[in-house]
């Protein structure tokens, strides 16, 4: 399976004062076409400093990270935003969703960012009635549950085809259903359009819902159940989008 | 897509949205007011000079377009000898004072028979010429400010007069009296301020210049068709000088307005800016939605501040007869430029500043 994102040896280091907070401390993974991943463990090991740097938001200290062939620590700044244009979509815990625009507005600045300026097609109908949310689209953020401004925010992430999506504690904010609600919404996302997705997560009940678990404790990876764990590294592929 | 974000943002901060574009407003009014006051001022000036329906004006040396500037004396008998030259036909002697007891005026006295050989005389609305040396001819405009009737008694240049007649306005002054009266005034009625002088022709106008400069070397003599292109801003003393200190305060204000209210909104809205930003939206995006919202407020400011200046002007000159504000299609174009540069300036920093933020720190700003 081609391998969508690797990281090789990653660190990075916060200043904060004088004092240097290593957040990670040497990041081995890889990330294939297709899979459905949570990435786990308590608050502070570094989840989400690592979905950031998956993600493009940031460079590593120390390391590479190579998002779908392309090593994002050789990049300016103009490069990264490249790659979160084309290949990332984001999924956050408060949802980020524009609060001043619509459900339906909030999914197309993400495809107006990505240079997509035609009508909705028919993926993206598909995937909004998929999500439930068809007749949340003229409501704005604050008129919608907690449950449907996630599902809004899943579909502003898989609009414009990411390569991979990366959630961050996308049930944070859930209740127990909506939390059920949201994750098999991913589960389809992944099982229906064979999108690749990352879960960043403390809670362990999300895991039922992945393929792979990789869990991280202080900076490290502490176990993870590739279930290819020789596959060879394909980074000078890019891959298709999804 | 852009404005969609934009008028979802302005509508959800509407103070912050009706000051911004209040800002711009009062910008333009203040450049269009200001400056078509100063230039209808001095359009009128010179219409109403050129109203009086001579070909000529001559006026000691050095002396200024403005009349009210200028009242340095000459003997009346000069008229006399300008009245010898072959190309003219009538010459009317002024004698110039000035009313500052309620705002600048010019006050003419004029000799009736001359002043109506050279202007073809006034049309009268109502009443006779002056007869007495405590009385005076007013014209319609002056008539409507004051709210004065024939027959009623104004306080003038610290006397009272008797208002005997009320002409059409645009013969050289609004308000008219005897060289009697100004002898009452200055203790002089030998002396003229300027001669308006008719010519036989208009076509002996080049002629005629030559021979009263033959005649008076060193004094100003002009020909009255030039006086409405002289007559602008920049030959009063200071003027241009203030046009441009309103031109720049206006600037200023819009300037700090935009870059205040673009300041706020980017602190606001960190975190929309975090979330663009992950969702992939470029720096030049952040730089260029900033930029779009500040001449958005900018454009509706400038449509609302020509419209209100033109409301203004017509209340202005409803209430104050007298006054002229030329609000000119060329002060129009430069006011909306000047409200939009001022709202390139004010959002060039806060956009700037936008587009560096980093966006993961974007998204954690609470």
């Amino acid at each position: 399976m081609k391998i969508l994102l690797e990281a090789v040896d990653l660190r990075k280091t916060y200043k904060i004062g004088k004092i240097d907070v290593e957040a990670l401390r040497g990041i081995n993974l890889r990330i294939r076409e297709g899979e459905l991943t949570a990435i786990m463990g308590p608050s502070g090991c570094g989840k989400s400093t690592l979905m950031h740097l998956l993600g493009a938001m940031m460079k590593p200290t120390v390391g590479k990270v190579f998002i779908d062939g392309r090593n994002i620590g050789e990049m300016s700044d103009a490069g990264l935003t490249s790659i979160r244009r084309e290949k990332i979509g984001f999924v956050f815990q408060k949802f980020n969703l524009l609060p001043t625009l619509t459900a339906g507005a909030n999914i197309d600045v993400a495809r107006h960012i990505h240079g997509d300026t035609t009508r909705r097609d028919e993926y993206l109908v598909q995937l909004i009635q998929m999500l439930k949310i068809e007749d949340k689209m003229g409501r704005k953020p604050a008129e919608l549950s907690g449950g449907e401004q996630q599902r809004v925010a899943i579909a502003r992430a898989v609009a414009k085809k990411p390569v991979i999506v990366l959630a961050d504690e996308p049930t944070g904010n859930l209740d127990s259903k909506n939390s059920e609600i949201v994750l098999n919404m991913f589960r389809e996302l992944n099982r229906k359009l064979k999108q690749t997705i990352i879960l960043v997560t403390h809670n362990p009940e999300l895991v039922t819902f992945t393929d792979r678990l990789i869990e991280m404790r202080d900076g490290v990876i502490v176990s993870d159940n590739d279930p290819y764990p020789d596959t060879e590294s394909e980074l000078a592929q890019p891959a298709r989008s999804v | 897509m852009n404005s969609q974000i934009i008028i979802a943002g302005l509508r959800a901060r509407p103070v912050r949205t009706i000051v911004s574009i209040l800002a711009v407003t009062l910008e333009v009014i203040l450049i269009l007011v200001i400056v078509g006051l100063t230039t209808g001022i001095a359009n009128e000036t010179a219409k109403r000079t050129a109203g009086v329906g001579a070909e000529i004006m001559v006026q000691p040396p050095n002396s200024s377009l403005f009349l009210a500037l200028s009242n340095t004396p000459m003997p009346r008998s000069l008229g006399d000898e300008i009245r010898k030259l072959p190309s003219v036909q009538a010459v009317a002697p002024v004698q110039v004072q000035v009313n500052s007891s309620d705002g600048v005026e010019v006050v003419f006295g004029v000799d009736p028979a001359s002043f109506n050989a050279v202007s073809g005389g006034f049309i009268w609305h109502e009443g006779r010429m002056f007869e007495a040396a405590d009385e005076i001819v007013v014209d319609d405009l002056w008539a409507k400010a004051r709210r004065a009737n024939v027959g009623q008694q104004v306080q003038l240049l610290n006397h009272a007069f008797k208002v005997t007649g009320i002409v059409e306005h645009g013969k050289g002054a609004r308000v008219f009296m005897s060289f009697d009266a100004v002898k009452e005034l200055t203790g002089q009625s030998d002396k003229a301020s300027l001669f308006y002088v008719k010519l036989k022709s208009p076509d002996q106008t080049k002629q005629a210049l030559a021979e009263i400069n033959r005649l008076l070397p060193g004094y100003t003599v002009r020909d009255v068709k030039d006086l409405e292109s002289l007559m602008t801003t920049s030959n009063i003393p200071g003027l241009g000088a203030f046009i441009n200190a309103v031109v720049i305060i206006s600037l200023c204000v819009g300037v700090l307005v935009i870059f205040l209210s673009m300041y706020t909104t980017i602190t606001e809205r960190t975190r929309e800016i975090g979330i663009l930003r992950s969702l992939g939206a470029s720096k030049l995006f952040i730089i260029r939605l900033i930029f779009e919202e500040s001449g958005f407020i900018c454009l509706i400011g400038i449509v609302v501040g020509i419209i209100s200046s033109f409301v203004i002007r017509n209340v202005l000159t409803g209430v104050f007869p007298t006054l002229v504000v030329d609000i000119t299609w060329d002060w129009i174009l430069r006011g909306s430029l000047f409200a939009l540069l001022s709202g390139l300036i004010g959002s060039f920093y806060p956009s700037v500043k936008a587009a560096a933020q980093d966006p993961v720190e974007a998204l954690a700003y609470e």
